[in-house]
């Protein structure tokens, strides 16, 4: 059976990643993104109407009903999925926190994807479509790394999200579930120095960053029915991180 | 209700069937009728998460979210919700 699946943050990195796979799987994949790239360009000519795209900047939370799913996620479109992928990072130490910047992260990583998962629930609930949602999380929730107690934050608030949605929407069959990715080489970690890329990366088993297409399938495992009794669970794709 | 085509019986029956559909689901029978003074839990048997599909239904329906503004307990709150709402300011 082909899906269609709602993915934030699709125009690069882990969001093109699964959008490929998704599309390349014959389903149908609605992306967002603040601006339509050159690969998701390429994705939409070789798949045509299904690589479906709305550009929105997830920093207007309180516009995702009307833009998103009114405008662009019509009721008779049913909705099978939503990974919650996009997020931004603001990174330093606690001592310097700018409350500004630190609302602003908090607006895009948490009450955006909260927010869409609302409609996206909303929308399964219409069409008695046994969802699932897929949210981003990262192993800093998990392991302290210095400079990253904000943004973990962040993810922390979503790893929390998730497993009470699972319970909250269980019993309609809608699933809830995180996949903790490691640091993984994407636009997002680029502002790491070598060296601080080579202390992350000596903390886990593999000795190695974490690789795109691993994070891909396993959010596409939690997507499908193979998975139809797993929900509110973490799944740590992240090199094995100790 | 400012919708001419929005009148209160027109609303009731449409209504009806969207109950009806939330009830059908559950395996419970159907209702003959629909009438404002009815409570959604105690008469019509919602709990929290067929309130939450009842909303959705109505949403699409006539664009209110009528739990927007608080809760709703009545057959006759949904009618004024939904007569206050967008769909008629609108119109």
């Amino acid at each position: 059976m082909t899906r269609h699946i709602l993915i934030t943050g699709v125009s690069r990195g882990l969001g093109l990643a699964l959008a490929q796979k998704l599309l390349d799987a014959g389903d149908t994949v609605s992306g967002l993104s603040r601006h339509l790239s050159a690969d998701y360009e390429t994705l939409q000519k070789k798949h045509g109407k299904r690589a479906r795209f709305k550009a929105f900047d997830l920093k207007q939370a309180s516009h995702i009903k009307s833009e998103v799913f009114d405008d662009f996620l019509p009721f008779d479109l049913p909705l099978h999925g939503f990974v919650n992928n996009a997020a931004v990072a603001y990174d330093d130490l606690v001592t310097n926190l700018d409350l500004d910047r630190f609302r602003a992260m908090n607006e895009v990583n948490v009450l955006a994807p909260i927010t869409l998962t609302q409609h996206a629930i909303r929308h399964m609930l219409f069409n008695r479509v046994a969802g699932s949602i897929v949210h981003i999380s990262s192993v800093c929730a998990h392991t302290g790394y210095k400079g990253l107690a904000m943004y973990a934050a962040t993810k922390g608030a979503l790893e929390a999200f998730s497993k009470n949605t699972a319970r909250e929407w269980g019993e309609r069959g809608i699933r809830s579930n995180c996949v903790v990715a490691g640091f993984m080489e994407t636009d997002m970690s680029a502002s790491l120095s070598d060296e601080q890329g080579k202390r992350i990366h000596s903390r886990t088993a593999l000795k190695k960053a974490t690789e795109i297409e691993s994070v891909a399938a396993a959010v596409v495992y939690f997507l499908k029915d193979g998975s139809s009794s797993i929900t509110g669970q973490n799944l740590f794709v992240d090199s094995g991180t100790i | 209700m400012h919708d001419p085509n929005l009148n209160v019986a027109n609303v009731l029956t449409e209504l009806l069937g969207i109950v009806n559909m939330v009830r059908e689901n559950k395996g419970q029978l159907l209702l003959g009728e629909l009438t404002p003074e009815m409570k959604l839990r105690e008469d019509l048997g919602f709990d929290s998460m067929d309130l939450a599909e009842l909303t959705v239904r109505i949403d699409e329906r006539f664009k209110v979210d009528v739990f927007e503004a608080g809760l709703v307990d009545s057959v006759d709150e949904v009618l004024n919700r939904i007569g206050g709402g967008k769909a008629s300011k609108n119109n």
